[in-house]
């Protein structure tokens, strides 16, 4: 359609324009520049080409943390992604009847982060921790741990409370999908014989393949973004056990004021999430036609 | 039976850290060690009141009101704008202004902060409430202009073309007839962005530092530093932040799962 005036589309986008370019476009063209220099914030700038990215490439702690992000990513697929599917499963064989059931698993996934996070600081804590109690009730006290204070044990226990909050934001999202499997389609396969599981696996699973596949997406580069459970729980430590990208990325800025350095890592962070999101694309594509249902 | 067996026993992992929470603020600080699991003597609100007043959560539930209301507010209002003018109008250089928008779908807010940060420092912005909120306007916009967008796009062009007829103009038209009818959309984006602009941790924690600007998630870090041995104050900032968004999720729990995964999934 024709503007009723030439100027009226221009009007229309600038707020949004203006604003989306004052504090995501300049600052990412700002980020790409702040790399390649070295500026502590207050003192004078110092070109320093590819100093910054040959520096992060040789830095202990910086190539640990993208260790700890892939460790977490492998715990995130089966916690998150896995039970959620599983989940899925469960409460669409009974449909309508397990509203309440899918109403709890998804009440975390609204909470803040940090709220989620420092509730688990006490779960896991030492001395009043629930999950030591509850240890302790059921005669298993010998297995009772300070499970964020060991380095074997703490990444696992932040990835387990990552499960805790997204397994249910997983579950809504494929039962959406599998609500619209034709009934008769499950029916059919009931009437031939096929078990429940069978039907799960051989019949659900498929159908849902190109949502399980966007949900692995966003789980991994989700995890590459994530921040808040981390900061809260353990700030990296100890030992930089837990220490993952955005946690060290922060560190470096924020604290030891290595704005140029901490820019560098950012560049690298874009291109990684960037990078997934353009491969995963260009795998669906490839495959894209036999997949719609 | 055994499925709702299994479930219930599934869904204990997630009720009972929330109940514990709940029933440790009733405790006192001995009750919490010694007796874990056993129910408060009494219900007593008197340690709720004061993590709301003196512990300062009250006002960081204001701030993240005020932060809120106006980034959501933006971002629905521009969203919409923009997303008007690239579903129905046609306009030189439309594409080359559409496209950088769908960079902020792409890209994770940490990997442009650092230039942010500096920008709004030395803007002298930091530390105000402008500092998160034009952020979070910026954040909220490229899903809200994209999703409207497909959202205008499934309407019938005769609606549009009829107003024109009649001599609606672009900006009645937006106010009068589109507005209105993106409502459904715009209810999406709205659950979606209050959920992320309300519980936004990382921004927050850089760009704020004094006290009377904290946001909920802020707040409550520097809330767990002060007091990190009181437990039953703790708990009890804990139960006032979480049991107002489980009582709106009872209530609109079908729009909210609706908002979060059609907003994430885009």
């Amino acid at each position: 359609m024709r503007p009723s005036a030439r100027w009226t589309p221009y009007l229309l986008i600038a707020p949004a324009l203006l604003m989306f370019t004052f504090v995501v476009l300049v600052p990412v063209l700002g980020t790409f520049g702040l790399s390649t220099f070295s500026w502590s914030g207050t003192n004078t700038a110092k070109f320093i080409g590819i100093d910054n990215f040959t520096r992060a490439a040789k830095d202990d702690v910086y190539l640990q943390s993208y260790r700890n992000t892939f460790i977490y990513i492998g715990f995130t697929l089966v916690l998150e992604v896995g039970v959620g599917l599983v989940l899925a499963g469960l409460v669409s064989m009974k449909g309508k009847r397990t509203a309440w059931y899918r109403a709890a698993f998804f009440v975390p996934v609204m909470l803040p982060m940090v709220v989620i996070a420092v509730l688990w600081g006490f779960i896991y804590s030492n001395d009043a921790g629930l999950l030591n109690a509850i240890l302790d009730k059921i005669g298993l006290g010998g297995l009772s741990h300070v499970w964020l204070g060991d380095p074997a044990t703490a990444l696992p226990a932040v990835s387990v409370v990552s499960g805790w909050v997204y397994a249910g934001f997983y579950m809504a999202i494929f039962y959406a999908g599998l609500q619209r499997i034709p009934a008769s389609l499950l029916e059919a396969a009931a009437l031939d014989g096929a078990s429940e599981w069978k039907i799960f696996t051989r019949i659900k699973i498929p159908l849902l393949r190109n949502m399980v596949e966007v949900a692995v997406l966003l789980c991994v580069t989700g995890a590459f973004q994530s921040f808040d459970l981390f900061y809260v729980l353990t700030n990296g430590g100890p030992d930089h056990s837990t220490e993952i990208v955005t946690t060290y990325l922060v560190q470096v800025v924020f604290r030891d004021h290595e704005v140029g350095y901490g820019a560098a890592m950012s560049v690298v962070l874009a291109v990684v999430v960037v990078g997934i999101g353009l491969i995963y694309a260009r795998l669906r594509r490839k495959d894209g036609a036999d997949l719609e249902y | 039976m055994l499925f709702y067996t299994a479930m219930t026993a599934f869904s204990m992992i997630y009720i009972i850290p929330l109940a514990w929470m709940v029933m440790s603020s009733f405790k006192s600080q001995t009750e919490i060690f010694d007796s874990p699991f056993s129910l408060p003597s009494s219900i007593d609100f008197g340690v709720w009141s004061q993590a709301w007043n003196e512990g300062g959560l009250g006002s960081y539930v204001i701030n993240s009101a005020i932060v809120t209301t106006i980034s959501v507010t933006g971002i629905l209002l521009f969203g919409a704008m923009a997303a008007f003018a690239f579903s129905r109008l046609r306009f030189r250089l439309r594409n080359f202004f559409l496209v950088p928008l769908a960079l902020g779908l792409l890209l994770p807010v940490q990997s442009y902060f650092v230039a942010q940060s500096t920008i709004l420092d030395k803007l002298a912005l930091t530390d105000t409430r402008w500092t998160l909120i034009m952020p979070y306007i910026g954040l909220g916009l490229s899903l809200s202009v994209y999703l409207l967008k497909a959202y205008l796009d499934s309407l019938p062009k005769e609606l549009f073309e009829c107003a024109r007829m009649d001599g609606c103009g672009d900006i009645r038209m937006f106010f009068a007839m589109v507005f209105p009818l993106l409502r459904p959309g715009l209810a999406t984006v709205a659950i979606f962005s209050v959920l992320s602009t309300w519980n936004e941790f990382l921004l927050a924690t850089l760009y704020i530092q004094s006290d009377e600007y904290k946001t909920v998630p802020v707040g409550l870090v520097a809330f767990t530093g002060r007091y990190s041995t009181n437990y039953p104050l703790l708990f009890a900032a804990l139960s006032i932040v979480t049991i107002p968004v489980i009582a709106i999720y009872v209530i609109f729990h079908r729009q909210v799962i609706h908002g979060i995964t059609e907003g994430t999934m885009r």
